[in-house]
């Protein structure tokens, strides 16, 4: 069973060392470049040729995934005022739609299966920002006050603050868990079947093995798109929440 | 004794959250059958939960990797 985690171990192909640091290039980075430029070069083709009915197939699909990002993303959380926050969560939903998915083509490594991937998303990029936001909309002590509900007695305040915070942790951590555990879990189980063909040894029943494995692989595709949406909606509705100043 | 540990966590999770994502379908569905124009919201809304509950079940995951693995 030692195989299969052999799989998750990263090979550094340019060793960088930065201060005791490892900053080298391995297959995950690759990966990500790789998926970034892809969804980079496929909205810029997109956007070259906007107009106001769009023409080619192309241009109609970013404009599908364009469209389902603002209206079920931004604007079911945010209303109106959440037309500035539109490229945020776009290039967030882009990076990890694209990131999970190419980790279904052979060779390369789904960077958001590592938790070092997810744990940069939620606490790195998607935490400060909701936080800061909150304080500069509302003030430092105005943000602090909204973490407790109005109209409790005096003398449960600080314990209710106490809880608010805890739960204000929370949430970023759970965001790395769900993304991290899900494209995890989908992977172990795909090289799962695809050992049980190399365990048989035998051409009879390896066919069975190799269906199940098709399967899972479109079972990986709608399950990351999933988790892509999940993970964006979820940031919008925590900005959304510091954006109303809480309860 | 790990993979005895490990195969039971991850077994009681797996047998909530069975139990707790079909319940969420079943009344979904219901509530689509009494409101078809409802259909998308209820549909919206019971991926969003159904993604909450299974992360609760990889949270197990993540609890019996960790105790296989031994760190």
């Amino acid at each position: 069973m030692e195989h299969l985690l052999e799989h998750f171990v990263l090979k550094p192909i340019v060793p960088i060392e930065v201060g005791g640091l490892d900053l080298s290039i391995n297959i995950a980075v690759i990966s990500m470049w790789v998926s970034s430029f892809l969804m980079l070069l496929l909205v810029w083709t997109a956007s070259r040729r906007v107009a106001l009915v769009p023409q080619g197939r192309l241009t109609n699909l970013v404009e599908v995934i364009v469209d389902f990002v603002n209206t079920s993303i931004v604007e079911e959380n945010m209303g109106q005022h959440g037309r500035q926050w539109f490229p945020f969560l776009f290039s967030l939903f882009m990076f990890i739609w694209g990131a999970n998915l190419i980790g279904l083509v052979p060779g390369f490594f789904t960077a958001t299966s590592s938790i070092f991937v997810t744990a940069t998303l939620a606490f790195i990029i998607v935490f400060p920002t909701v936080h800061v936001y909150g304080i500069r909309k509302h003030g430092f002590f105005k943000y602090m006050g909204s973490f407790v509900p109005k109209g409790v007695p005096v003398f449960i305040a600080p314990f209710l603050f106490v809880i608010e915070m805890i739960g204000a942790l929370a949430k970023p951590f759970s965001l790395t868990v769900r993304l991290f555990a899900n494209m995890f879990a989908g992977h172990m189980v795909l090289l799962t079947f695809l050992m049980m063909i190399l365990e048989f040894k035998s051409l009879i029943i390896a066919p069975m093995p190799l269906l199940g494995a098709v399967l899972v692989t479109a079972l990986e595709i709608l399950f990351t798109s999933i988790q892509a949406y999940i993970f964006t909606t979820l940031s919008a509705m925590y900005i959304a929440d510091a954006m109303h100043g809480g309860h | 004794m790990t993979a005895l540990s490990a195969g039971i966590i991850m077994a009681f999770a797996a047998a909530a959250t069975g139990i707790a994502i079909g319940w969420l379908a079943a009344k979904s569905v219901e509530g689509t059958a009494r409101q078809p124009e409802a259909g998308g919201m209820i549909r919206t809304t019971m991926i969003i939960a159904i993604a909450f509950i299974e992360a609760i079940a990889l949270y197990a995951l993540v609890t019996a990797i960790l105790i296989w693995t031994k760190i």
